[in-house]
């Protein structure tokens, strides 16, 4: 079978050495590198490898081969006539595009930055062991998978409350060989597991960490932005192919920002396309239970690692962010997306758990696709924007990020209780 | 050197011993139980080390995290911090010096301009701040606030730190610096003297600055081992451990600082030389 030619990786928004963003206008710096001096040694050591990689032809291309052969990475982009329906039709809307990143291995756009982290600490870092957290468990799946492979340990960190949520993989996880460490601090979710396998790799500093979102210290922001844009490349070349011109609207959801970098990096300097990240509202932006960090105007703060906005009281204390995806349960957003945010290249929007819930069985019926139910957040805003636009010369592309197979039980749960 | 530190070494000096340093989360289990505790401490540590509360902490263990969570339950804040520490020191009649220990968060939220007018305004000797990296523009700010305010920033030294991270860290570092003596959180190991003398022989190579040792030291037998190789002997978990046994026991405020005075007490005699 003869595969499409993948364009290859340009840099289009560097940062500086020390790992900022820089919002020239206002001065405000998105990332750096904030963690105890035991971890700055593993930092540099991440950072140079990284550099080294990046030249590194055989390295890429031994990557390459195996995100296409063992990933799938060559997921289509297939244009959705229901959806354009339910917005009002082609002649007044224009043209609505799913990139499937569901249909790679183990089901989401997780998969590309995990393998590829994997691939770079054993080629690179030559490490035997991995240490990742994770909320949806996409990322740990995605990760132990790739261990799996390559023959890597792997420890996983998951918060006790999203293990009960997602248990399915969880379990697939436990399966492919992880040691699964439940997290029992604070909230429990995403964010405390984060601190713990923080932690965990200060105490075990030969290990390399993979980070699950384009997060952390520098450069682990810039380096699974830079792992997950083959996603964006390969989906730019294909509405090339398809359209033969750029999408007009690139939509994406966001929590710690992995899959809407991954997605729109491509685009940063298309400035006719227009990039929305979505995040989840949760029970509604008023009522504080969301975890829209973004859309509520967070304050920067320091946050594992990097200066980003974030989710907090006035005393600096994080909050809790609230969600019914666990995959966006998150008090903070990576900081090279809020720096685009800054400077207003990507508009953001929110959606509501109900409106997301509500999508999720309006796709299982009107489309015979399971979306992941952190895709159904950005469908739900791509149709509500979409139909505000109205302009049927206009092509959309909305990430679908995920499967929703780990979310039957407590959808099923949802559709029974509401129907 | 700030000039409390210099009485505390001098202090330790004429004594022929090293310099005892407890740490505590302010506010743990609560500010009256805090005020007593570190009042009772004061009689036999000649630093103490406050920590402020960060719920999103990457450093600390678990035992530190709890009480975190405790002292932020109990209502700790920024403010509250420099409060307790200003009140300690009005009632006491020991040298003994406070240090500010937590997260870079906490400061840039309070603003750092802020945080170094109420360090002074309370008493506060030094601080440590556990994430702020040396090339951070935030850091240089709290480097240059704390040395016009005559206030001690403490830097932390790792085992997995070279030469030229430390040289870059000790060009800020003042009146004492802080090796962390195992790769890992608080109290999660034992100490590894191994790291601390090879610590310490690499400092020394550039500097006179006091050594301090942390992580680790649990016992007096530690305390006496420590002291040997540095100037100030850091205790912490073990004693967070202690106000945790003791509020669970339900001792009133007044036992409670009894209770661990006493242990802390006994750790310190491992000091003398």
């Amino acid at each position: 079978m003869k595969l499409m030619k993948i364009p290859p990786f340009k840099e289009l928004n560097p940062p500086d050495n020390l790992g900022y963003w820089t919002n020239k206008k206002t001065g405000e710096k998105y990332g750096g590198q904030y963690i105890s001096p035991l971890l700055i040694p593993n930092l540099k050591k991440v950072e140079a490898g990284f550099k080294k990689a990046m030249k590194n032809k055989k390295f890429l291309a031994g990557l390459e081969e195996q995100l296409v052969n063992h990933i799938g990475i060559i997921t289509p982009i297939l244009r959705s006539l229901e959806l354009e329906d339910i917005a009002g039709g082609e002649k007044k809307i224009g043209k609505i595009f799913l990139k499937r990143t569901d249909l790679h291995h183990d089901s989401s756009h997780k998969p590309v930055s995990a393998f590829s982290s994997v691939y770079f600490a054993k080629h690179i870092l030559k490490a035997k062991k991995i240490i990742t957290e994770t909320g949806a468990s996409m990322n740990a799946r995605a990760v132990a998978s790739a261990c799996a492979k390559l023959g890597l340990e792997c420890e996983v960190h998951i918060g006790a409350v999203d293990a009960e949520k997602v248990s399915l993989n969880k379990d697939i996880t436990e399966l492919y060989g992880a040691k699964i460490v439940e997290c029992h601090d604070s909230t429990k979710t995403l964010l405390p597991a984060m601190a713990a396998a923080l932690r965990s790799w200060q105490s075990d500093p030969a290990a390399m960490y993979v980070v699950g979102s384009v997060c952390g210290p520098h450069p682990y922001p810039l380096m699974v932005r830079t792992f997950a844009s083959i996603i964006g490349r390969i989906a730019k070349k294909q509405m090339k192919d398809l359209t033969g011109k750029l999408p007009s609207n690139v939509f994406a959801v966001c929590g710690g920002g992995s899959n809407l970098n991954a997605i729109s990096y491509p685009y940063y300097k298309d400035k006719k396309v227009n990039i929305f990240g979505i995040e989840s509202a949760g029970k509604g932006i008023s009522s504080g239970q969301h975890a829209a960090t973004l859309t509520s105007n967070a304050p920067i703060g320091i946050l594992l690692g990097a200066r980003s906005n974030v989710l907090m009281n006035n005393d600096g204390q994080i909050d809790e962010s609230h969600t019914e995806a666990s995959g966006l349960d998150f008090s903070g957003v990576g900081p090279e997306i809020c720096y685009m945010h800054s400077i207003n290249r990507i508009q953001f929007r929110a959606t509501s758990d109900k409106e997301a819930q509500e999508t999720f069985l309006m796709m299982c019926r009107k489309t015979g696709i399971l979306p992941a139910i952190e895709a159904c957040y950005v469908i739900h805003a791509a149709l509500k924007e979409i139909k505000k636009r109205k302009n049927p010369k206009e092509n959309h592309l909305i990430h679908l990020c995920g499967s929703g197979e780990s979310n039957v039980a407590r959808m099923l749960k949802y559709k029974r209780e509401h129907e | 050197m700030n000039k409390n530190f210099q009485k505390v070494f001098a202090n330790a000096k004429s004594e022929n011993r090293s310099c005892f340093v407890a740490f505590v989360t302010g506010m743990d289990p609560d500010y009256e139980s805090s005020k007593k505790i570190l009042i009772e401490l004061s009689k036999s540590c000649d630093v103490i080390e406050v920590g402020v509360s960060f719920n999103t902490s990457t450093s600390d263990s678990s035992i530190i995290m709890s009480a975190n969570d405790r002292a932020i339950k109990s209502g700790a804040r920024t403010e509250k911090i420099f409060q307790l520490i200003k009140e300690v020191k009005n009632e006491i009649t020991s040298d003994t010096a406070f240090v500010t220990m937590g997260y870079l968060n906490q400061i840039h939220v309070y603003g750092i301009d802020r945080y170094i007018k109420d360090c002074k305004k309370s008493g506060v000797d030094g601080c440590i701040v556990v994430d702020s990296n040396n090339e951070s523009p935030e850091d240089e700010l709290i480097f240059k606030g704390l040395t016009k305010n005559d206030i001690a920033f403490i830097k932390l030294i790792a085992p997995t730190n070279d030469s030229a991270y430390i040289k870059q860290s000790l060009k800020k570092c003042s009146s004492w610096v802080y090796i962390i003596s195992y790769a890992g959180v608080t109290g999660s190991k034992d100490v590894n003297l191994d790291n601390v003398k090879k610590l310490s022989k690499m400092i020394r190579k550039q500097s006179k600055i006091p050594i301090g040792v942390g992580f680790g030291i649990k016992s007096q037998d530690d305390v006496k081992k420590v002291s040997k190789l540095a100037d100030l002997v850091v205790c912490g978990s073990s004693i967070v451990n202690k106000i945790k046994e003791g509020s669970q026991n339900g001792l009133s405020n007044h036992d409670l600082a009894h209770f661990v005075g006493e242990y802390v007490n006994n750790l310190s005699k491992g000091v003398k030389h």
